[in-house]
């Protein structure tokens, strides 16, 4: 088994200018990070959230929907919203890696536009990576 | 429905998930996740958010069991588990390298739990290792939390009758500490 | 003159203890109980009937025999125990690890005395547990298990641990005794009486170990 995907150097940088680039794309975005399926801090956006706290939950949030989805029989989890007063949290996979893509979205976005963008970055993550 | 929480505590590897999986009657729910740090703990998947699993003891009681993840980035999971639970078995690897400091650790990580209910420890792989004895186990307890008196048993999680052993005596100090007026918490 | 050297490398003197033969565990376990009391170097063999030599090892707190504890012979026929000094560097007694000692204490404490205290119990005391025995290791029943939570948890005589825990008080005494055996229970005088918060009947009437333990089938 390879080593975790957040100690490799050339996936750490590539992730954090992934990032860089969705920022730029989508100005609603006020924090996102890639983490690996077990929880580890891949890159993050600079701001206040504690990273490697945040990667913990959100792996926590994405094998909980996988788990409730096979619960229910309906397929896989593809993304998981949080929706707020202030903002949402939209995560989901990034195709056939062991990485999460989640950011938080303010108001100003739809909940379409923040997914749309998500979905976008994550395919591009993905592509980078294969 | 009458619902007692029962929390599987301790760290990554000890033997949580499985022991979950020993006593539950329905399909485990688990949230695996591939492990990144194959150097550390030589485990294909490790748990990220919790391992559930049910003891139906009649269509009005049941007692739930809840296995938390090991590494402590995940400690906001054991806040949440916390909570709800009446008491905790504590699993440590004996051939891990500290299992006493990782017991010691975890007590104090969840010594709500003692106080709400109890603990009981089971120490797995003792049979495969010359690792700490019983008596060590039980003399840090002893040393730092002078006053307890915490079972500690071997145990290997997969076998189901020892898993029940754990879980009754368990109860039976749970509810003989609650007679007794030595919890927080009312009967069970 | 010749010299044998098989005399010259004599076994250090054993000491039978005048053994008669005796059907059961109790004398073996006074004697055991001196040993243990006194903490001088020693081994001890015990022959049974039927069964191969028992060898404690005190030294290093394990013992050796054919018999696995599971089908612990509660009529064993002892024609012979014997002591043997040893000292602290001298070689083991068998060959280690053997079997943990407790469980043979376990067993031998359970099954003498016939329900009456050990010669060793003075009578008016309380007793509470230092430590749990390793459950998982030893053949116990439920009953046992209840009785060990309610010692390790408070000070109880033989008659208050057989009320608290609902059993008969001979069974409560074998337990003491062996936990006595092991030595893991604390005995006081002074120690009061239990306090409990709630009401005894109700408890039992309530108790989720009586629900569980039926709901497992055991």
């Amino acid at each position: 088994m390879s080593p975790g995907l957040h100690t490799q150097p050339a996936v750490v940088n590539a992730a954090s200018a992934l990032l860089a680039e969705m920022k730029d794309a989508s100005s609603s975005l006020t924090y996102a990070a890639l983490l690996t399926d077990d929880g580890f801090d891949v890159a993050r956006l600079p701001g206040q959230t504690d990273g490697a706290r945040f990667a913990g939950m959100a792996s926590s949030m994405q094998a909980l929907g996988d788990a409730v989805a096979h619960e229910l029989k309906i397929g896989n989890s593809e993304y998981i919203i949080i929706a707020s007063g202030k903002g949402y949290v939209v995560q989901l996979r990034v195709p056939g890696q062991e990485l999460v893509l989640s950011g938080l979205f303010d108001n100003d976005a739809t909940v379409g536009n923040a997914l749309a963008i998500s979905r976008s970055f994550a395919q591009k993550m993905a592509e980078l990576l294969k | 429905m009458a619902e007692h929480v029962i929390l599987f505590t301790g760290p990554m590897g000890a033997g949580k998930t499985t022991a979950v999986q020993s006593l539950s009657e329905i399909e485990v729910v688990r949230t695996e996740a591939n492990n990144s740090e194959r150097h550390i703990a030589d485990k294909a998947t490790t748990t990220v958010a919790l391992d559930y699993g049910e003891i139906l003891i009649d269509g009005e009681e049941k007692v739930r069991l809840y296995g938390i993840p090991g590494q402590k980035r995940f400690d906001f999971m054991w806040a949440i588990l916390k909570k709800r639970a009446k008491g905790m078995i504590l699993l440590v690897n004996s051939d891990a390298p500290d299992p006493i400091g990782q017991m010691l650790s975890f007590i104090d990580d969840f010594r709500e739990l003692y106080d709400r209910g109890g603990v009981v420890v089971g120490v797995s792989r003792a049979d495969v290792v010359a690792g700490p004895t019983l008596g060590d186990f039980s003399d840090a307890l002893e040393r730092t939390n002078p006053g307890l008196v915490i079972p500690v048993f071997t145990v290997d999680p997969r076998d189901r009758d020892q898993m029940e052993d754990v879980l009754l005596a368990l109860i039976a100090n749970i509810e003989m500490r609650a007679m007794f007026g030595l919890t927080t918490a009312g009967a069970l | 003159m010749t010299v044998n050297a098989n005399q010259l490398a004599a076994e250090p003197a054993s000491v039978s203890m005048g053994f008669p033969v005796t059907v059961g565990w109790t004398q073996a376990a006074m004697a055991v109980y001196s040993v243990l009391r006194l903490n001088t170097p020693v081994n001890l063999k015990m022959l049974i009937e039927m069964h191969g030599a028992l060898l404690i090892d005190f030294r290093h707190h394990a013992f050796s025999w054919s018999t696995p504890l599971e089908q612990f012979p509660v009529d064993a026929v002892h024609t012979r125990l014997e002591t043997e000094p040893t000292s602290a560097d001298a070689p083991p007694y068998f060959e280690l690890p053997g079997h943990d000692l407790d469980g043979l204490l376990w067993e031998m404490g359970i099954n003498s005395f016939g329900g009456a205290a050990a010669y060793w119990l003075p009578p008016d005391e309380r007793y509470k547990l230092t430590r749990w025995p390793n459950l998982t290791r030893h053949t116990h029943n439920l009953r046992q298990m209840k009785m060990m939570a309610v010692l390790g948890n408070t000070y109880a005589s033989t008659a208050e641990l057989a009320a608290l825990a609902g059993v008969e008080e001979p069974e409560a005494q074998r337990l003491i005794n062996a936990l006595s055996l092991m030595r893991i229970l604390s005995r006081s005088s002074v120690a009061p009486a239990a306090a409990v918060a709630t009401e005894t009947a109700a408890a039992k009437r309530q108790s989720l170990f009586g629900r569980l333990r039926k709901r497992l089938g055991r």
